[in-house]
């Protein structure tokens, strides 16, 4: 592990292998717990660095307006492109396999110890800092467009519109990307 | 058992931005219309599906699981990431093979203000479950700058936030 000014210079490498691919999906459903996003960023990005941080935000992007999980679809675009549809489907599995298995598995504990009155609080606690999480990708993604006042604008009005006034992402979503694709053309973002 | 399939596959492809899209029209259709499971069991499946590591969608197990068992987990799991899988492959490759036009740049130039506005938001309404105050600002806002300025592995960020919580919501 090395430290994040390497990160940044270092060129990223795609994975060699379907079964490098289907591990590196893998260990992010492993351990995703608090949200898969974080994690996705945290392996692709970090760890493995199959992708710059530029790339994992254009295809996060591409996935958002997707139907659909985003991350699943993370993995089903990254493994077509390097792959094609061996590497869609070792990626889509990698990613579901363990979280399937942990959901199930949660759902016969949860009925055992849902009354415990350590639980409730705790997993509050862990929800929240899920969320935390979150919020720490979404600064991580937002560093290039720090200094572009109209940019940040955009993405504050994203925030709000979803985030606070819980307006639907399907009215949001195009009324969104039209201003932002404007702003594009007048090289505002 | 191809009924759930069905039902699943048709929400698929209107969940844009994950399963919380959908969320109350697949409420109407398992516990109003079908009454696959009763509306508390449909609320401890939602928390049981948050509470594990991985994505919300598989509630959608969950509920195939309580229609028909392994097989109907499966099933539902299919039915709701099959079209929108499809959808990602198509898209994908047109994404790709656009690779160096002109238009992509300038989507892409767009496009990343919006996505960092979404992850926000979906972390925002992730960490205020019953409205914003001092304590989940607290815990939420220790463990977004935790994430951004470190490299500390984000398991102890969510053990930190699970001792935050006990010691604050207990």
């Amino acid at each position: 592990m090395s430290d994040l000014t390497e990160t940044k210079v270092s060129s990223p490498v795609p994975p060699r292998s379907l079964t490098e691919l289907f591990i590196g999906f893998l260990s992010i459903g492993a351990r995703a717990f608090g949200g898969v996003l974080p994690w996705a960023h945290r392996a692709l990005v970090e760890e493995r660095r199959w992708l710059s941080p530029q790339e994992f935000a254009e295809v996060l992007a591409l996935c958002q307006f997707l139907p659909g999980p985003n991350v699943a679809n993370v993995a089903v675009v990254l493994g077509r492109r390097w792959f094609g549809l061996p590497g869609a489907i070792a990626g889509f599995l990698g990613l579901m396999a363990l979280p399937f298995a942990w959901v199930l598995g949660l759902a016969l504990l949860y009925a055992d110890w849902a009354a415990h009155p350590v639980v409730r609080p705790v997993v509050a606690g862990v929800g929240v800092a899920g969320g935390g999480l979150f919020i720490g990708t979404a600064l991580k993604l937002a560093r290039p467009i720090a200094k572009r006042p109209v940019a940040l604008a955009v993405a504050a009005a994203c925030f709000a519109a979803v985030g606070v006034f819980r307006i639907s992402l399907l009215l949001v979503l195009p009324v969104a990307v039209a201003l932002a694709v404007l702003a594009a053309r007048k090289r505002l973002v | 058992m191809t009924e759930l399939f069905l039902t699943f596959a048709l929400l698929s492809l209107f969940a844009v931005g994950g399963i919380s899209t959908i969320m109350p029209e697949m409420h109407r259709i398992v516990v109003v219309a079908n009454a696959w499971v009763s509306a508390p069991e449909f609320t401890q499946l939602v928390a049981v599906s948050q509470a594990a590591p991985g994505p919300n969608v598989l509630i959608v197990s969950l509920i195939g699981w309580k229609v028909a068992g392994l097989a109907g987990a499966l099933v539902a799991l299919a039915g709701i990431c099959v079209p929108s899988a499809a959808a990602a492959w198509w898209a994908g490759a047109i994404w790709d093979r656009f690779r160096d036009a002109p238009w992509r740049a300038l989507v892409q130039r767009a496009l990343l203000p919006v996505t960092s506005g979404l992850v926000l938001a979906g972390g925002y309404l992730v960490a205020t479950p019953e409205g914003i105050g001092w304590r989940n600002a607290l815990i939420a806002g220790a463990s977004a700058a935790a994430l951004y300025a470190t490299r500390l592995n984000p398991l102890w960020i969510l053990a930190a936030g699970g001792a935050a919580g006990a010691a604050l919501f207990g």
